[in-house]
């Protein structure tokens, strides 16, 4: 009777550490962040790396800082959790807010200042994160939708090369977009 | 402090384009273009016009390559900055044509699209009871319908074929009115459900030569070449006039729509053969031409995009007051500026 009342919390035990194993992610700046394997296969990078076995507990991030990294992290947790309480099948999130639970946390998770925001989509595109990459590159049209040249030059810090004569006859070409 | 980097030449291009492509709103796009050279460039380097007029219509994916038409005199292109070379040449053609497509697409003038009609699968008494009939409006009051021929199987089909107004049309909805044969009575000869498809005449197809609603049908898939069918949507046994929206307005590349009319429904209590007959047709859309015009090439199926550029905007006939059906759009349009001299824009509102 003892003995098998052992081998269940043994088998309860190994359930357990099957869940929750853990992955070691390390930024370039030196900082180890641990995380469940699950979430850091959110990014198809890493889950390349750990499936190819080349994992050794850690994985170095060389181009991705602390700073996104935790950011980056924070964006994978919530959108695993969001995708283990639905239905297994729906694992492809529009950006329709309709369908998309997770709108508005997506929302303000992109508030923040342009160098950030490009940043994200390096470490996005880096670690090959679709919902994340789509999520930023989105977010940085939105900020040229219904703008002028003028503002979108002013919004990114873009030289305006052309000469006067010039840049009137590129604006003459398409007139009926500056009315 | 913000860091002045240029995005767009600065991430991969990849990404950029993905970035750029969320623009749906041709303006945005153009006013992209005019930010810098280099964001210009990028524009027509990669073909993003092109791809914003795909999305719209995915239709255009057949277009072989596209042409400009009467070409405005001493009217250099502003190849600012950028190196010229046949490559860029048709790049920087593609960028300006869709950039007008893209345009037009903003600007459109809905209203009937249909020119004639070519014939039906099956008529009886031919010629009282044509497809003819269906291009005359619902509120003439007059028994005047098409009918097909009578049969016993409910479930053999029929269609109705039509030219456009032009071999470069948007379609957005249709509109059709059952025969109903009385007032007061409940025989009404609809279909159970209607399908619609769109596409071009194989090889030379002289119209001309056809009767108009010829009582012998020409066997529509040696005729033809279907490039878009719509969903199959059902049809109300009533006789009214029923809308069928695409689900997307679509490009019709040829000028040439089909009306599928699926299973019988009604019975003539004189023969007891089940007919089809229609009373209205309508297919609301709006033609592209003069701007555009297209030729296909056989055998591909693929096509030449023309953008004629002393081609008018299209003006718009006035509507007639008491138009049966379809849906006002207040538009506004550009008349299209010719050699280097601008034209005053004009706006002009239809209301209901």
């Amino acid at each position: 009777m003892a003995s098998s009342s052992t081998s269940v919390v043994v088998s309860n035990k190994e359930k357990e550490n099957k869940n929750t194993k853990k992955v070691t992610l390390k930024s370039s700046d030196g900082e180890s962040f641990e995380v469940d394997e699950s979430v850091a296969m959110e990014s198809q990078t890493i889950k390349h790396i750990i499936e190819d076995g080349c994992a050794n507990n850690e994985i170095p991030l060389p181009n991705v800082t602390s700073g996104i990294l935790s950011r980056v992290i924070e964006y994978c947790k919530k959108h695993k959790e969001a995708a283990g309480e639905s239905e297994p099948s729906v694992t492809s999130y529009t950006s329709n807010s309709t369908t998309n639970p997770l709108t508005e946390w997506d929302t303000e998770f992109v508030k923040v200042d342009q160098n950030t925001l490009f940043d994200l989509i390096l470490a996005a595109n880096y670690l090959d994160i679709k919902g994340l990459l789509d999520l930023t590159c989105k977010t940085v049209a939105d900020m040229m939708k219904g703008k002028t040249p003028q503002e979108i030059r002013e919004t990114f810090h873009i030289k305006n090369d052309y000469t006067p004569e010039e840049e009137a006859e590129v604006r003459k070409e398409n007139q009926w977009a500056f009315e | 402090m913000e860091v002045c980097i240029d995005f767009l030449n600065w991430l991969d291009p990849d990404i950029s384009v993905q970035i750029l492509m969320y623009l749906e709103d041709p303006s945005d796009l153009v006013h992209v273009s005019s930010v810098s050279r280099s964001w210009r460039d990028f524009v027509i380097a990669n073909g993003l016009f092109k791809h914003l007029c795909l999305r719209m219509f995915p239709q255009l994916s057949r277009v072989a390559r596209v042409m400009e038409l009467n070409k405005c005199r001493a009217k250099k292109p502003v190849e600012v900055g950028s190196s010229y070379s046949m490559e860029w040449e048709s790049l920087a053609r593609d960028h300006r044509v869709y950039a007008t497509l893209a345009q037009v697409c903003t600007s459109f003038i809905f209203e009937d699209c249909i020119s004639e009609a070519i014939s039906a699968s099956s008529t009886d008494h031919y010629p009282d009871e044509s497809i003819h009939n269906t291009l005359l409006p619902a509120y003439t009051w007059r028994a005047s319908y098409w009918s097909s021929e009578g049969q016993s199987n409910p479930a053999v089909p029929e269609t109705l074929i039509y030219k456009l107004k032009s071999e470069f049309c948007v379609i957005t909805e249709i509109n059709i009115c059952p025969f109903q044969q009385h007032l007061s009575s409940l025989h009404i000869y609809s279909s159970n459900s209607v399908r619609f498809r769109m596409g071009h005449p194989k090889g030379p197809y002289d119209l001309g030569s056809r009767h108009l609603g010829d009582s012998l049908p020409c066997n529509a898939d040696d005729t033809f070449i279907w490039t878009y069918t719509s969903p199959e949507f059902p049809m109300a046994q009533e006789g009214c006039l029923q809308n069928f929206r695409l689900p997307e307005p679509v490009l019709c590349i040829g000028g040439i729509l089909q009306i599928e009319l699926l299973g019988r429904v009604q019975r003539h209590e004189m023969d007891g053969l089940f007919y089809i007959c229609m009373s209205y047709v309508q297919v609301v859309g709006c033609s592209l031409s003069p701007t555009f015009c297209v030729e296909i090439l056989e055998p591909s199926g693929t096509f030449v995009l023309k953008n004629d550029m002393q081609g008018k905007s299209y003006t718009p006939p006035s509507l007639p007051k008491n138009e049966a059906q379809g849906n006002k759009y207040a538009v506004e349009f550009i008349d299209e500026y010719e050699s280097g001299e601008e034209e005053d824009e004009a706006e002009v509102e239809y209301a209901l």
